[in-house]
């Protein structure tokens, strides 16, 4: 339960070794680079003037930023296109990527293939087109398949011209309702929807006329082959024989190709790793820094992969690259660093809802285990049921295995585990009451019990939230808010007695005047927070602002801290209002289902009850739980403004090794 | 549908932001004005554009910059008030952007016709794009119409436009006529959107401006163009409020132009023909203020209903043709009063 500590790293390479060098960090997958002239500019950056930096050192002050993006779509177009011809599946292997190699000069050698059969793929791509064609011929002569039309005869016609076209239905309305106008034959032949198709027949004298008006209606000439004779159902064999012929001559060409495919193949395959790798460099490239013999890059590494990576790097590239391991500054200034969670599989899951509301910021301690703790009590006390709660931890278990949808399927997983231990708990099984007994208590047989333990469950999470804020208060080193903010000290404090008193008062006792002075004592201290802090930091400015601002402020916090803090724990009366829901849910269906009649019908209502309060309060509970959570608690304790580690990595490559490098002799 | 819930709050809008049209004092005072930089100096200090031309140089402007300046106001007035609709009727504000997006393509097509480089011009078209799927930066790439025709590939306007490939028909007469004839094609699918009242007003509506446009192009057609009858009639609009299919094609029938009048003589739209010289210069203006007025009305029959929304964009649009007439007139040195003629707003 950790945020993952981070390192800033630097390289500092020979500009001729950059891609070799941006390649090792692609396939290490786990620097999460910043721009670079952002680092260099930062206070905190330095960079020692040994003998071996010093000739990076004098490059400084000239840096640019990388600005030339190479574009790799005609390489990607050949690579692709030959892939196709080849039949290769696109896929990223490693063995292609850690050997030595130029990419430029690799690429020639794909070009070179291209070369070489390009007179082949050509022809092929020909043949295929006049496929193509003779396929809209088809189509085409499909629509004047029931007319004894010789097409032949058509098409040689001295004084008449025979047209196939395409218009819209609103306009063929419009040509028939002008048709004595129409100095043209017209004749539907085929009903497309939206579309008409039409076959026309006009003098070559009226020609021009014709094709104006029909220009008019915005038409699409539908083309027929030339030079077939015979009836257009004749003509269509004709054709597909055509076709298959060409196919055939299309598989000997692709066949004629099949020793490069022997030769080649295995370049291409190799091509298309190295281009994907290329485009992720280039990628990465767009955060360094140049200068005129060195490349300056940096980036956050997690702790625990910093030295293995530094040693690669260092046996590869020795004295032409220069490695900067730096710690993050605790100020705080200089570039934030990502944050990476690190939870155990337990609660790992719920990172996904933490992640909803923010990721946590770098120095902020990560609220997972706490979330996940709390989540899975207030939804399970909302929720308590054996057998439903069996129901959603299947469904989980079919997400994770089967839709592989690890984050949600775990969520339901945990929840629905929850839930059947609260359902034994309150003795229920798919809503039912009478199978098992109830371990601890019946919801419905105590209401005001179980209204009163959920606002005791509400006082338990809001004092935990109110110290875990505390804790984040001394991380940060935040006198003010940790000692005498709301959710500080001086909030607990106040917030514990007056419980205690309400308590007390319900208990029909009277509040006692060391409590009243006790709460007094902590307003003013919340009231007062700013300049009681920096007078203890030693600061000679009390106020950030002008004091009148300040505590008028301050004055309406004080109102709002005590609204707010009656709130809250109202709050939390929903968890048990929905766990008395849940089973008054279920009364009602087992009413209706008695009210049916007959045995099928009884059930039949009992099991689509079962299905509407899983779904609908499933969610219901969900959502409501989640509010508490992200309202009620994360608002006092949790930020989660940080940014979310997202190392540069070759997609594709599933399970990047972690020592890659290894095997490589140098 | 709640239709006084709706437009209580979008009238609301429309009200405060009539309070920024330009008033017939203004309308005085520019006509006084001797050049266009002057003009732009007096909307900038003394109207609602001073938010459009406070990072101007109202010396330095020329009339296309200015003309841009003003349709910016087109697309930031609507898009404040689309937020107020919901689904279909959201559909149905976004698509009066469309008159204006089908007028910048064929803009982008003359000048493309005309050889003129995309850097020229790709600033002044901005509602390429605003209503359609269209990707502005594609349109501006293309070198040719067809070029052109191909980059509107996906968008609503492709169908239209495809059946020009074929055949080597791609000019400009016909690009511009289908995307004509789609636009009105779209609207009145668009009509669908609404319901009930909004419905009837607008087929009303856009009924009377339809057969305004299409005496308007078969007379233009008959005069000036000597189209073919049975092209003037496929060109016609397919909807009308007074004018049906049949009176249409009798208009576009007509042996000549004294018959022509006569057919138009029994229509309500008399008006447009006064048999004088100044009949085709001032029939563009005659059609504007007949619709201006017609708004009006419907403005004041129909207070909570699509009508008023329609209403504010047209009368923006008039007010930026205004004042534009107002500048062309500064330009050819024409005499305020005989430019009040040319404006469609009497004041």
């Amino acid at each position: 339960m950790a945020v993952e500590t981070m390192k800033m790293m630097g390289f500092i390479g020979k500009n001729e070794l950059m891609n070799k060098i941006l390649r090792q960090l692609v396939l290490d997958g786990s620097l999460h680079a910043v721009n670079a002239l952002v680092r260099i500019n930062s206070s905190d950056f330095k960079i020692l003037p040994t003998e071996k930096n010093i000739e990076a050192l004098e490059e400084l002050p000239f840096l640019k930023s990388y600005s030339a993006h190479r574009d790799f779509s005609e390489d990607e177009k050949i690579i692709t296109g030959l892939m196709q011809l080849f039949g290769i599946e696109p896929q990223v292997k490693l063995e292609h990527l850690l050997q030595d190699y130029d990419y430029d000069k690799f690429i020639k050698e794909i070009l070179n293939i291209d070369e070489e059969i390009r007179h082949t793929t050509e022809e092929i791509q020909e043949r295929e087109r006049t496929i193509e064609e003779k396929r809209e011929y088809i189509s085409n002569l499909s629509y004047l398949k029931e007319h004894q039309f010789d097409m032949g005869r058509l098409a040689g016609m001295k004084y008449l011209t025979f047209r196939l076209l395409k218009i819209t239905k609103e306009n063929y309305e419009k040509l028939k309702k002008n048709y004595e106008n129409i100095p043209a034959v017209v004749m539907k032949v085929g009903d497309e929807g939206k579309d008409v198709v039409v076959a026309t027949m006009t003098p070559v004298t009226l020609e021009e006329t014709v094709n104006k008006i029909l220009d008019s209606l915005n038409y699409t000439p539908l083309a027929l082959p030339d030079g077939y004779g015979g009836l257009a159902f004749e003509v269509i064999q004709e054709l597909e024989q055509k076709i298959q012929e060409d196919e055939r001559s299309v598989e000997e060409l692709k066949a004629s190709l099949s020793h490069y495919r022997e030769e080649y193949a295995s370049v291409v395959e190799k091509a298309f790793s190295r281009l994907q790798l290329e485009k992720q460099v280039e990628d990465l490239k767009s955060d360094a820094a140049l200068g005129k013999h060195w490349f300056f890059l940096f980036g956050f590494v997690p702790e625990n992969r910093v030295g293995e990576l530094k040693v690669q790097l260092e046996s590869s590239f020795g004295d032409d690259l220069i490695i900067l391991v730096d710690d993050i500054a605790k100020s705080g200034r200089g570039i934030t660093p990502p944050t990476q969670l690190r939870n155990v599989k337990l609660f790992k899951p719920f990172e996904l809802l933490v992640k909803m509301y923010g990721i946590p910021a770098y120095n902020e301690k990560d609220p997972t285990v706490f979330f996940a703790i709390t989540y899975m009590l207030l939804f399970g006390a909302m929720f308590g049921d054996v057998g439903q709660g069996l129901v959603m931890l299947l469904a989980g278990l079919i997400m994770e295995k089967v839709m592989s949808d690890g984050n949600f399927g775990g969520i339901l997983v945990r929840l629905g585990f929850s839930s059947t231990i609260f359902g034994f708990l309150y003795g229920s099984v798919f809503g039912s009451e009478d199978l098992i007994p109830a371990l601890v208590i019946r919801p419905m047989a105590n209401i005001n019990t179980m209204l009163v333990a959920a606002v005791f469950l509400g006082v338990l999470l809001l004092v935990a939230s109110t110290i875990w804020s505390i804790l984040n208060s001394r991380i940060q080193r935040n006198i003010e808010e940790g000692f005498f903010g709301r959710n500080g000290w001086a909030g607990l404090g106040f917030y514990l007695v007056l419980i205690y008193s309400v308590i007390k008062v319900a208990l029909g006792g009277s509040v006692s005047p060391v409590s009243i002075a006790l709460m007094i004592g902590f307003i003013v201290l919340m009231v007062l927070k700013q300049p009681l802090a920096h007078k203890l930091e030693g600061m000679e400015r009390l106020y950030d602002e002008s004091a009148g601002s300040y505590f008028m402020e301050e004055g309406f916090g004080v109102v709002e801290t005590l609204l707010s803090t009656l709130s809250n724990t109202i709050s939390f009366i929903r968890v048990g209002a929905f766990a008395l829901n849940h089973v008054g849910l279920y009364i009602a269906f087992e009413t209706v289902g008695k009210m049916m009649g007959s045995q099928v019908g009884n059930i039949a209502m009992l099991i689509l009850g079962n299905v509407i309060i899983i779904g609908l309060e499933g969610l219901v509970v969900f959502i409501q739980a989640l509010r508490l959570e992200y309202y009620e608690l994360f608002s006092k304790f949790y930020k989660g403004d940080g940014i979310e580690y997202r190392p540069v990595k070759l997609k594709g490559l599933a399970h990047a090794p972690r020592n890659p490098f290894r095997t490589i002799a140098h | 549908m709640g239709n006084s819930l709706v437009y209580a709050a979008v009238n609301t809008k429309i009200r405060a932001m009539e309070g920024d049209f330009l008033t017939a004092a203004d309308y005085k005072n520019m006509l006084q004005k001797h050049s266009v930089p002057e003009l732009a100096r007096y909307l900038k200090d003394n109207t609602h554009y001073a938010e459009f031309l406070k990072d101007v140089d109202v010396e330095k402007i020329s009339r296309r910059e200015l003309e841009e300046i003003f349709r910016r106001r087109i697309i930031s007035d609507l898009d404040r008030l689309i937020y107020y609709f919901k689904r279909g009727y959201k559909d149905f504000v976004r698509s009066l952007y469309l008159k204006y997006e089908i007028a910048d393509i064929k803009h982008l097509a003359r000048l493309i016709f005309n050889g003129s480089k995309p850097q020229d011009f790709s600033q002044s078209l901005t509602f390429i794009g605003k209503y359609s799927r269209l990707q502005p930066e594609k349109l501006f790439a293309a070198a040719s119409i067809r070029d052109l025709i191909t980059s509107m590939e996906g968008s609503e306007f492709y169908p239209f436009v495809k059946p020009l490939l074929d055949g080597r028909r791609e000019n400009l007469f016909r690009f511009e006529m289908v995307l004509d004839m789609g636009y009105f094609s779209m609207i009145n699918q668009m009509r669908e959107k609404v319901s009930g009242t909004d419905y009837k007003i607008l087929q009303f509506w856009e009924g009377t401006v339809a057969d305004l446009y299409n005496i308007q192009w078969i007379y233009r057609g008959k005069k000036f163009y000597r189209l073919l009858p049975e092209e003037l009639l496929n060109y016609t609009l397919d909807f009308g409020e007074e004018l049906s299919f049949t009176k249409r094609k009798a208009l576009c029938y007509a042996a000549n132009l004294e018959e022509f009048y006569e057919l138009v003589q029994s229509t309500g739209y008399q008006f447009l023909f006064k048999k004088n010289q100044t009949q085709d210069i001032y029939m563009e203006r005659r059609i504007n203020r007949y619709i201006y007025h017609l708004l009006k009305a419907l403005n004041r029959k129909y207070p909570m209903t699509i009508i008023q929304t329609i209403c504010y964009v047209w009368f923006l649009e008039y007010e930026i043709k205004d004042i534009f007439a107002i500048c062309e007139s500064i330009r050819y040195r024409i005499t305020p009063e005989e430019a009040r003629r040319f404006l469609v707003r009497a004041f």
